[in-house]
């Protein structure tokens, strides 16, 4: 479908292309079955300029738009899911420092971002505060000049590769989701380090780790925004993130869709109606899902209110598509489907994280649902006043 | 459904054996592709290696349902080990059993009764090995990557085309010491990992038409009965991978607590469970019935097709969203459910794809 790219758009969807081609697709293979994140790649995209697309003009970026992030993750997710995670990781970690943090903060951290000199991971979870993100127990004492962090974060993506850390800790345990606060934390602080590396069925290129805080010092100029408001940085960084995760799980599908056409073409199976109806709508639903992915892009690059809602639908139905394409993909193959050299077990094992990772599905619907509610409300309340 | 007592005694054993004996090892199997070959041992003992085999062979005669029950408790622990029994059962023990002359059952079949052989099968009918006709041998040439128990080292049943104008082709069981075959693991496939799929490739390999188990080129009445009783098979471990799965989850769900409760209490767990206990009932009315239909010598292929179509597909959904139970940790080699997805990918294409199933069910329904 035409969707109307700038002459922006169209170089940057060239770039990712040429990078996905000609750079990821050789790897992919090696660092899958290695479970190796794949550094040097991941610095020459940034002298290729891929970490500019999000950070914002002023801080040595290109103007850190959601649409742009959504065209370069689909393109390179399209090749692989795991690379373009390793990739992606870098904005959910700095999008909280280009919305929330001082422009002294963003002056000292993103140019080094916007580079790939710097990479920037984003630690949340913990082993008690999975889908219930509040419940973090990992703790920021103020002492003197410095805040004390002890805590151990956990599944954190690219956690022993970054340099910078957003980081949320509770500044106060009394006050729950209004007491966690977002840390810069550096990697060379003291106190940090790196605890199990986890062994995960897919986006294996992607390295995740605990990220362990014993007494660590940070100097409380890196405390983002203002205490007690990190629950909230959070909830809004997602909501600007969850198109580009959307799109990883677009460009997992796309991948499988083509790969799974060009086999059964190859064959000649696509005579068959059953087949033809299979792949008939999974094209229909992956173009479903870039339309609702590129419109929700839009919607928040335009700074428009009310973007939970969307932002969800974004995450919710291109992760469902993309596993949903990934096995039937493998269901058309039939025994070959399954096998490595045909790569659709790879992209199925990629696509399974799509709906748990920044918010399993389960809690998209949950947003929605509760946004749905309270939408209904305000209309009730206006018909009876 | 209530199952009968010889069944029920069988049915108590095996998930006994399977909880205490196969438990202990399946992950580091899977994690290695290794098979269970010490679990076969113990198998073999219970009989249960030689499920289709008569008595007087020295196999345990069990009916189709007791043979599927099987299968279940087995595949609720480990896929891969149900379905080295069930391929050596229906895909090799069968057809010659069925088909063979006496000298081939005698031959292959009171061994494989015992488990000191295990059978593997290879459909080659559909890909890329070709065959030559060379006095009274026939020579193999060529590769099939999806061999079942390949890698069991034992003799396989092979669907190969002898017709050199597509005019059909022959079942042959060939030994595993006729030189020109070699066959290589396959660490390379999603799930089933220690099932032993494989490769096998052949090399100007002469096989003698004594190991013709059909007339020449009369392979495809033959396949189809081996694939009627083997979807049978493959539903009752696609039955046995979805419950396995949702047991898990459940039992996980108990103990994890979020927002200050275990999530067991959240309706969105809920329908999920309430989702898959529902198909997996549906699929083992499906599959029971398939089984007690062939038991009682009716045409069970429609029901076979019905069983297994729906078992791969409850399987995969069902395998899914055990996983999205246990959220991340799910993704995560520490828990058993990532296991449980990867299999019932394989399961839900072994014999046909669902595609083909519903073609079947299709046909079956109009005549």
């Amino acid at each position: 479908m035409e969707y109307f790219f700038s002459e922006k758009e169209k170089q940057l969807w060239q770039k990712a292309h040429d990078i996905a081609e000609n750079m990821v697709r050789p790897i992919r293979d090696e660092l899958d079955e290695k479970a190796e994140f794949p550094l040097e790649l991941i610095k020459e995209m940034g002298n290729q300029g891929m970490f500019k697309i999000i950070i914002p003009e002023e801080y040595g970026g290109t103007g850190a738009k959601i649409m742009d992030m959504c065209i370069a993750v689909e393109e390179i997710s399209r090749v692989c899911a795991g690379i373009a995670t390793a990739y992606s990781v870098g904005a959910l970690g700095s999008g909280p420092i280009v919305y929330y943090a001082s422009d002294e903060q963003k002056k000292k951290y993103l140019p080094k971002i916007a580079t790939g000199e710097q990479l920037c991971a984003f630690a949340l979870t913990e082993a008690q505060a999975g889908s219930d993100a509040a419940n973090i127990q990992t703790t920021a004492r103020k002492d003197g000049d410095y805040y004390i962090l002890n805590g151990v974060k956990q599944f954190i993506s690219n956690a022993s590769v970054s340099d910078v850390y957003t980081v949320l800790a509770s500044t106060d345990k009394t006050r729950g989701a209004r007491g966690i606060s977002a840390f810069i934390v550096e990697n060379n602080f003291p106190g940090i380090s790196f605890g199990k590396e986890e062994h995960k069925l897919g986006i294996r290129a992607s390295v995740t780790s605990e990220l362990v805080f014993e007494d660590c010092r940070v100097p409380k100029e890196n405390l983002m925004g203002k205490e007690g408001f990190g629950f909230i940085y959070t909830m809004r960084n997602f909501d600007q993130a969850r198109p580009g995760v959307g799109a990883i799980a677009l460009g997992i599908a796309q991948g499988a869709y083509e790969d799974a056409v060009d086999f059964l073409y190859k064959h000649d199976l696509l005579g068959n109606q059953y087949v033809q109806s299979k792949i008939a709508d999974m094209a229909t639903e992956i173009e479903a899902a870039r339309a609702l992915i590129y419109a929700s892009a839009r919607m928040i690059d335009s700074n428009a209110k009310g973007i939970s809602k969307v932002s969800s639908f974004s995450k919710l139905y291109p992760s469902d598509i993309a596993v949903k394409v990934c096995t039937e993909a493998i269901g058309l193959m039939g025994p070959y489907g399954t096998l490595k050299e045909h790569y659709l077990e790879k992209r199925l094992r990629d696509a399974k994280i799509t709906q748990i990772y920044e918010g399993t599905n389960e809690i998209q619907r949950v947003v929605i649902a509760l946004e749905i509610i309270r939408e209904t409300g305000i209309k009730h309340q206006k018909e009876q006043s | 459904m209530k199952l009968n007592q010889e069944c029920t005694l069988l049915q108590n054993e095996l998930r006994k054996f399977a909880q205490q004996v196969i438990l202990e090892k399946v992950d580091e199997l899977d994690e290695k592709c290794s098979l269970p070959f010490d679990n076969i041992k113990q198998l073999a003992e219970m009989g249960i290696l030689g499920a289709i085999i008569p008595e007087d062979m020295g196999g345990a005669a069990l009916d189709t349902m007791s043979s599927v029950v099987s299968l279940e408790e087995i595949s609720k622990v480990c896929a891969s080990t149900a379905l080295i029994i069930a391929v050596h059962n229906a895909f090799f023990a069968y057809p010659i059993l069925k088909f063979g002359n006496e000298e081939m059952k005698k031959k292959y079949l009171p061994k494989a009764a015992l488990g000191e052989i295990v059978g593997g099968f290879a459909d080659c009918s559909t890909n890329e090995v070709k065959v030559k006709k060379q006095g009274n041998d026939f020579i193999l040439n060529g590769t099939n990557p999806f061999v079942l128990n390949a890698q069991a080292n034992g003799p396989i049943v092979a669907f190969l085309p002898t017709s050199q104008e597509n005019e059909g082709f022959s079942a042959f069981v060939l030994d595993n010491d006729i030189p020109g075959i070699k066959r290589k693991g396959n660490a390379n496939i999603i799930g089933l990992k220690s099932a032993g799929i494989g490769e096998l490739v052949f090399e100007n390999c002469a096989v003698s038409q004594n190991a013709l188990i059909s007339a020449e080129n009369q392979g495809e009445a033959i396949l189809a009965e081996v694939q009627n009783l083997g979807r049978i098979f493959v539903s009752g471990i696609a039955l046995g991978i979805a419950q396995g799965a949702i047991d898990n989850a459940i039992k996980y769900a108990k103990e994890r607590v979020q927002f200050e409760q275990a999530i067991i209490n959240f309706g969105m767990v809920r329908e999920k469970i309430a989702d898959a206990i529902t198909r997996i009932e549906a699929t083992r009315l499906l599959t029971y019935d398939a089984a007690m239909k062939r038991d009682a010598n009716e045409n069970f292929s429609q029901a076979a097709s019905m069983a297994k179509y729906y078992a791969g597909q409850s399987a995969v959904e069902i395998t899914t969203q055990s996983i999205q139970i246990y959220g991340g940790y799910g993704y995560m080699k520490d828990y058993p459910v990532e296991r449980y997805f990867r299999d019932a990918q394989v399961i839900n294409v072994l014999c046909s794809t669902p595609v083909d199933e519903k073609e079947n069910i299709a046909k079956e329904t109009i005549g």
